[in-house]
């Protein structure tokens, strides 16, 4: 790679440098140019969208992210499709809730993130760029759902049916990460809180699925999600004023 | 004044970390010297907007940090440098550099420019491109100081800064600390006190969560003719305070 000493070195072997040429200036244009990333469609799309060239960076590279996010996806397609083709049981709708409750409370905190300190003192605050990351997450698996369920001439409200759910599950993990500061306990609470709905299902209509499959429950999930997101904003709050 | 701290107090659990501080700083390189657990760490925490405080005020560039809008406006014109940087080890130092120039809000338009000047004046042209996971234990200091430094900043906060540091390197960084000492107001802990001899126009010392002196080096000298225990005058200095301290 070239330097700045090859940049003078150079420079010097054709003589001595004009007085009024800075050749460390010189580098240091060259080095922006030659050093800087392009941004990428994706990123350019999202700068325009979210009105900030730091967020849509955050977002395109999830550096702690993209391992889990991957994993996730694949344990849940992989094992889901396996499980359902044998058994005829939605196993990705069920599955699906606590794979991605466990996956966001380990989105958040110093448990997942090598850089939280740093992140934590920048001014496109750590929580913007978590919600943005979600809601990318959720709105490509909406997306996905949707073009699954059009594929296989299902109706939309299959997706909506463990998406809602997905939510309500994704808020309890965040909000007992983020008050313990543990994203064990995330995982616990979202797990154990998912099971606890699919048994309620059981008990109430006979069924495990209904937790996924009965409309009744979109507004209960609903309303938990807005109190556990509610939790969240508090848990990571910076007090006002300070005597 | 950039920063100005009255009665500040940082509590975890019962253990009181920073206890009743009060401190005014413009600009100039500031030492923050103490021994381990004396509350340096907490104290930079609390003025890198990172952790609250649980008692006092505290205001950074003329803003109360509580509020959201002046909280961002200081994390735009702050410079931190933990004292365990975590980096994530698949980003070049370009990488690493930008992505944090960005979250500064930088214009991103200045952004490559200034990644760029900030790798140089650290000294890490040459390892531009480089993973952060090939790069020494000093490199990665040096790469962490760059993001510090990418903003330009008014405040700059650094933890233990020259850990890892070798002497040649060391020597090029206090430089580099007066220079921002000219226009920003520049805080650094550290319990070298060879760094603070060479670089700091003003040292703060520190014991279990209290300022026990705060003056010039050539005070804190001072304080360690005749009494005292070290090498060098300063660490006299230094020693003589903390045991009239303890006293």
């Amino acid at each position: 790679m070239i330097g700045r000493d090859d940049l003078t070195s150079g420079y010097h072997d054709r003589g001595p440098a004009p007085g009024d040429v800075d050749l460390d200036r010189v580098w240091l244009g060259v080095a922006a140019q030659v050093w800087c990333r392009q941004p990428g469609p994706a990123e350019r799309a999202a700068g325009r969208l979210l009105r900030s060239p730091g967020l849509a960076r955050a977002l395109v590279t999830t550096p702690s992210l993209l391992l889990g996010w991957v994993i996730a996806t694949v344990v849940i397609l992989l094992a889901g499709l396996g499980f359902t083709l044998s058994t005829g049981t939605p196993w990705v709708a069920l599955l699906a809730p606590a794979v991605a409750a466990a996956g966001i409370a380990y989105a958040y905190g110093s448990g997942i993130d090598p850089a939280w300190e740093l992140s934590q003192s920048m001014a496109v605050s750590d929580r913007m760029v978590l919600l943005v990351r979600a809601l990318a997450v959720f709105g490509l698996n909406a997306a996905l759902g949707l073009a699954a369920s059009a594929a296989s001439g299902a109706a939309a409200a299959v997706t909506f049916g463990w998406l809602v759910p997905m939510t309500a599950m994704c808020a309890l993990a965040l909000a007992a990460a983020t008050v313990t500061r543990s994203p064990n306990v995330g995982v616990a609470a979202g797990s154990a809180g998912w099971v606890i709905a699919i048994l309620a299902g059981q008990a109430a209509e006979g069924r495990f699925t209904a937790a996924i499959t009965d409309s009744f429950f979109v507004l209960p999930y609903l309303a938990f999600a807005a109190c556990c997101a509610a939790v969240v904003l508090f848990a990571t709050r910076i007090p006002r004023g300070t005597s | 004044m950039n920063v100005e701290l009255t009665e500040l107090t940082r509590k975890f659990g019962h253990t009181r970390a920073v206890s009743g501080v009060t401190l005014e700083a413009g600009p100039g390189v500031f030492g923050l010297l103490g021994p381990n657990g004396a509350g340096k760490t907490s104290l930079l925490r609390m003025m890198a907007t990172v952790l609250p405080p649980t008692s006092g005020t505290l205001r950074l560039l003329g803003r109360d940090p509580g509020g959201y809008g002046p909280r961002r406006e200081i994390r735009r014109r702050l410079g931190y440098l933990p004292q365990n940087l975590g980096y994530y080890p698949g980003f070049t130092v370009v990488d690493f550099v930008e992505y944090f120039a960005l979250l500064k809000d930088m214009p991103p338009g200045q952004v490559p420019r200034a990644v760029a000047t900030a790798i140089e004046q650290v000294g890490l042209g040459d390892k531009a491109r480089a993973k952060l996971r090939t790069l020494s234990g000093g490199m990665l200091r040096r790469a962490g100081i760059a993001q510090a430094i990418v903003n330009q900043p008014e405040l700059l906060l650094l933890d233990e800064p020259t850990a890892g540091l070798d002497p040649e390197q060391r020597v090029a960084f206090r430089a580099l600390l007066r220079e921002f000492g000219q226009r920003a107001t520049v805080i650094v802990s550290t319990h070298l006190v060879e760094d603070v001899a060479a670089a700091c126009t003003e040292v703060t010392l520190m014991d279990s969560g209290r300022i026990v002196f705060h003056g010039t080096p050539d005070e804190l000298i001072a304080r360690g003719q005749g009494h005292g225990v070290g090498d060098a005058p300063l660490e006299r200095g230094y020693s003589a305070v903390l045991a009239a301290a303890r006293s």
